[in-house]
């Protein structure tokens, strides 16, 4: 067998505070990424009520000018960047390695360190709340707002080094889950019998991958224009605004699909188990999730249609954009296909997955509306983008989050989700995510600006206004109702057993939660649903050598001692060189102890 | 250490022998000498110059790539993930120039761009962002 | 085989997917990654070409043979890297740390004329911020020079575990394969870079 030979090892079962910082196991790395990208939600979200009770009425006095600028980009940096994703990572870290049959990802300690570096890029740019002003630019820091003379304060400084880190992190995290994919499948786990979560990651690893770099490009030019006086995007000196754009869009729009992509995933695991048929349409999910990462890259213009492009760009990125619209209806097609017929129970886990394609498809509609350019010259920089981005990311994204949550909880905790609490809480995000977001379309169309503090009460956007605040007050009730459920849960006894939903994916083949090596036996697969096809065809599970010895790979601290160097250079390079210097050397040093260190 | 002598034996390696990579040295930089000479000898190849130069280039990129990186040798897997960001890589470059030189032509009020309200937007004073130097 | 059969395996090497190995097949992807990164600063030199208010002018200022002799040595050194990962492959270890050495020495070469070029400049009078050609200029070969950089620093390493007791290992010629990669990709970089901002007329 391919089992390896050796000792098991027992420290994984520490849990001790040390085991943890230590720890190389993707089910614990994905944990403390799921918890710490919740809590960042939260603090998100807390700033978005502000932003919201500041708008409530006219000329509101809750936040004034400066402040209000700080927390709309903290609002959309710290959802974007520290919470969707990392949510996401957190999902990829725990299932890529169950789901594909592998005992763990390809690099553990890379694993590891693009935990740390998350971890410290999140307080980074957190702290600058205390340390002169946080970003205040908006998330995608368009210049001159962004340059040193209109953005004084360190803020912008923040959210260039922060991103930098943060993007270190992401690209670690995406190498490793694209090998992990490629290269550590279960035997017969061939790429057309991957589920279509892993596919979707696949995508989003690949998105990042390629278009990070480009973004790191931008951040890097516009660290030299605010520290070192160069001036890549102020146009006094020959250089060019515009550059920033085209440089933040060819990244920020394949990142729009990294946001929703992971969400998708979920949906497409969660709905054929719920519906107890196999997914409708297996291929054209996962051609279409191709096709989407492929067209994602060239439509990055169609963020820019008011910048003067001149009529060639704009008609082809305008038909673009609308092309990638239909690979996204396929998939909606593809998830009304599943449901169709089957005898589908109502969990709370299948609310969430249907509110998804619900509000999906609205958010999806208004795009496609803004993908004409004459259209988009009304609706750019009013509240309709503020509404369609929201369909998208809170009922896209987040929705598909929470299904992911209800659904996996179970396996990661050994607990089943108080049914009853979770579709309370359903029902009231579900009703406060439309109030906020809806009215929004009402008010762009009625010409409210996007990213303004305040306005006059004889505008005529009084009434909506206050019935958005009042949403968003709903949904952070709903959040909340969440988080008692989940500490409710955690009290009680392990109750959900191996496999609560009848899945047909690998990580239900092992225990909840899974032990450190996740599978007694690795699996060996035989359809595009494993469980369900062993089911099926009466085959048992391999039964467990006497002699299971499985050799994990040891904990390990230079993760963490090369995170530590990685974020010193990130100070030092807002603050001192010579904290830069000390980070380099102790990065240098982490590798090359990392390097050294027996894996055996 | 005494398994260093059977390391090699499950590595597959490319059939290049030491011979042969030493032709490819040399036949890169007998190819850099003549993108020098053509770099130098603008009049005799007039516009065509810049388009020798890319496939000029263009050839020593692939050369290093398949036989120094023993790309040709490898898993086609490899090659594929490789020039997806390759390709990518160059349709950007080539994209953005593209934009940014029709920019340029418009600003300047060139012949390629007669769409009336553009053309009087951009030429507006404070419009339109200094005239970039030329020289 | 038989001799390696009481060896433990470490639990990221079991037979892959595909066969090849976890570590090259990440290599490749990052490479992948890093046309996008140089995709991006070479558009941006691109886009500010002749958008220098000031001078001075490329044309005035770059030294053709210098950048020459330069370009010539960065792919001598990638002849001498991959004569390495031939000594490594073939268990000549000899041949392997000499031409490793002769690799780190023609990089830093080339950082030397690098160095030389860019405080040549600045006599002449081509800072950071002086224009926008300084400004990208600068940048992207800056960046190129900072992988070379690296690169050293990388080579160097291998060169130093090489000679410990227990030398690279089991899996030695793929460490030295896979430092070639990152090597000769730097390599085909400068190609590109060298052909754009000095070979295209100005
Ligand atoms: C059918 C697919 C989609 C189309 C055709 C589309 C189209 C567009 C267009 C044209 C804009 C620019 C509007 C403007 O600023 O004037 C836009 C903005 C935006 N879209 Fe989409 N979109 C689609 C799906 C998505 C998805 C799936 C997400 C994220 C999960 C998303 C997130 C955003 C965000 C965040 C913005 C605002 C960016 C900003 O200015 O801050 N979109 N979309
Ligand atoms: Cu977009």
């Amino acid at each position: 067998m391919a089992t390896a030979i050796g000792v098991m090892t027992h420290a994984e079962e520490d849990t001790g505070l040390w085991s943890w910082l230590t720890t190389v196991d993707h089910k614990r790395i994905g944990a403390v990424y799921t918890v710490a990208g919740f809590i960042f939600f939260m603090i998100g979200g807390l700033e978005a009520v502000a932003v919201r009770t500041q708008l409530a009425v006219p000329n509101g006095t809750v936040l004034d000018a400066d402040r209000y600028n700080q927390f709309f980009t903290m609002h959309a940096l710290t959802m974007i960047f520290l919470a969707i994703m990392p949510m996401g990572a957190g999902f990829f870290n725990y299932f890529i390695p169950l789901q594909i049959g592998a005992r763990d990802v390809a690099f553990p300690r890379l694993n590891a360190l693009s935990l740390w570096i998350f971890l410290g890029g999140g307080l980074l740019l957190n702290s600058s709340f205390f340390l002169g002003g946080a970003p205040n630019g908006g998330w995608f820091g368009y210049a001159p707002l962004s340059s040193i003379e209109y953005a004084k304060t360190s803020g912008m400084t923040f959210y260039v080094v922060g991103l930098l880190t943060l993007g270190l992190s992401t690209l670690i995290a995406s190498l490793n889950f694209a090998v992990t994919i490629i290269n550590m499948r279960a035997p017969g786990m061939s790429m057309m019998r991957l589920p279509v979560f892993i596919w979707m990651v696949l995508v989003v690893a690949f998105l990042l991958i390629l278009s990070l770099p480009v973004l790191t490009v931008g951040l890097l030019q516009l660290y030299f224009d605010r520290v070192w006086g160069t001036s890549f995007f102020s146009p006094a000196t020959g250089g060019d605004p515009i550059l920033w754009q085209h440089i933040f869009w060819i990244f920020g729009h394949p990142e729009v699909y990294v946001l929703i992509l992971p969400s998708m995933g979920i949906v497409s695991e969660v709905l054929p188990v719920m519906s107890k048929k196999p997914l409708f349409g297996y291929s054209a999910i996962v051609f279409a999730g191709a096709a989407i990462g492929v067209l994602g890259f060239g439509v990055w213009a169609h963020h820019m249609f008011t910048t003067g492009l001149g009529p060639v760009p704009q008609v082809v990125f305008s038909a673009s954009t609308m092309a990638i619209g239909i690979p996204t209806g396929i998939k909606i097609f593809n998830w009304l296909g599943t449901m169709y017929g089957g005898n589908i129970r109502f969990v709370t886990a299948t609310y969430f997955s249907v509110a998804f394609i619900a509000l999906f498809t609205i958010g999806g509609i208004s795009g496609v509306m803004h993908a004409s350019p004459p259209i988009d010259g009304h609706h750019q920089d009013s509240y309709f983008v503020v509404a369609h981005l929201h369909y998208v990311l809170f009922g896209g994204a987040i929705m598909g989050i929470f299904a992911g949550l209800f659904y996996w909880f179970p396996k990661m905790s050994g607990r089943m989700l108080d049914e009853t609490l979770g579709k309370i809480g359903f029902w009231i995000m579900f009703v406060g995510m439309n109030l906020t977001f809806f009215p929004m379309h009402f008010l762009g169309l009625a010409g409210m600006p996007r990213r303004i503090y305040t306005y006059d009460a004889d505008l005529g956007w009084d009434t909506w206004n206050m019935v958005a605040t009042i949403g968003s007050y709903t949904i952070a009730t709903s959040v909340l109702i969440f988080v008692i459920n989940v500490i409710k849960t955690m009290r009680k006894d392990k109750d959900a057993g191996d496999d609560p939903w009848g899945g047909a994916t690998l990580e239900w083949a092992t225990s909840s939660p899974p032990p450190a090596h996740d599978f007694d036996v690795i699996p060996e697969v035989r359809d595009r649903d494993p469980l369900w096809y062993d089911r099926d065809h009466g085959i048992a599970r391999a039964a467990v050598p006497e002699h299971n010895h499985i050799h994990m790979p040891p904990p390990s601290y230079f993760p963490l001692i090369v995170a530590l160097g990685a974020l010193l250079i990130a100070v030092g390079s807002m603050t001192h060189l010579s904290v830069l210097g000390l980070g380099a050397v102790i990065a240098i040093y982490g590798v090359w102890g990392w390097a050294l260190e027996p894996t055996d | 250490m005494s398994h260093d002598a059977h390391a090699e034996s499950h590595e597959e390696h490319p059939p290049t022998t030491i011979r042969e990579y030493v032709m490819i040295g040399f036949v890169l930089f007998v190819v850099t000498v003549v993108e020098l000479w053509v770099s130098y000898n603008e009049q005799i190849l007039g516009s065509t110059m810049i388009p020798v130069l890319f496939v000029l280039s263009a050839f020593k990129f692939a050369v290093v790539v398949a036989m120094f990186m023993h790309l040709r040798f490898e898993h086609s897997l490899l090659w594929k993930l490789f020039s997806f960001g390759l390709i990518l890589g160059t349709a950007m470059i080539i994209a953005l120039t593209a934009l940014f030189w029709h920019d340029r032509t418009d600003a300047v009020g060139g012949p390629e761009y007669h769409t009336g309200s553009t053309q009087a937007e951009a030429s507006a004073p404070g419009g339109a962002a200094p005239a970039p130097a030329k020289h | 085989m038989a001799a390696a059969a009481h060896e433990t395996q470490p639990a990221t090497q079991h037979a892959t997917t595909t066969g090849i190995d976890n570590r090259k097949v990440m290599m490749w992807i990052f490479l992948a990654s890093e046309c996008l990164f140089f995709g991006a600063l070479i558009s941006t030199y691109l886009i500010f070409k002749g958008d220098s208010l000031v001078g001075p002018y490329p044309k005035e200022i770059l030294n053709i043979p210098v950048t020459s002799t330069s370009t010539f040595v960065l792919l001598m050194s990638s002849l001498t890297m991959v004569l390495a990962v031939y000594g490594a492959q073939h268990g000549r270890l000899g041949m392997m740390k000499v031409m490793l050495l002769a690799t780190i020495l023609l990089g830093l070469g080339f950082l030397g004329f690098q160095a030389y070029e860019f405080t040549e400049f600045v006599h002449e009078g081509l800072g950071l911020t002086t224009n926008q050609f300084g400004t990208s200029f600068f940048v992207l070969t800056g960046f190129h020079g900072t992988h070379v950089a690296v690169g050293v620093l990388y080579l160097l390493s291998l060169l130093v575990a090489s000679n410990r007791r227990t030398g690279l290992g089991r899996d030695r010629a793929l460490h030295i394969d896979i430092a070639g990669l990152y090597w000769h990709f730097v390599d085909v970089v400068w190609i590109v870079i060298f052909t754009i901002i000095y070979l295209i007329p100005n």
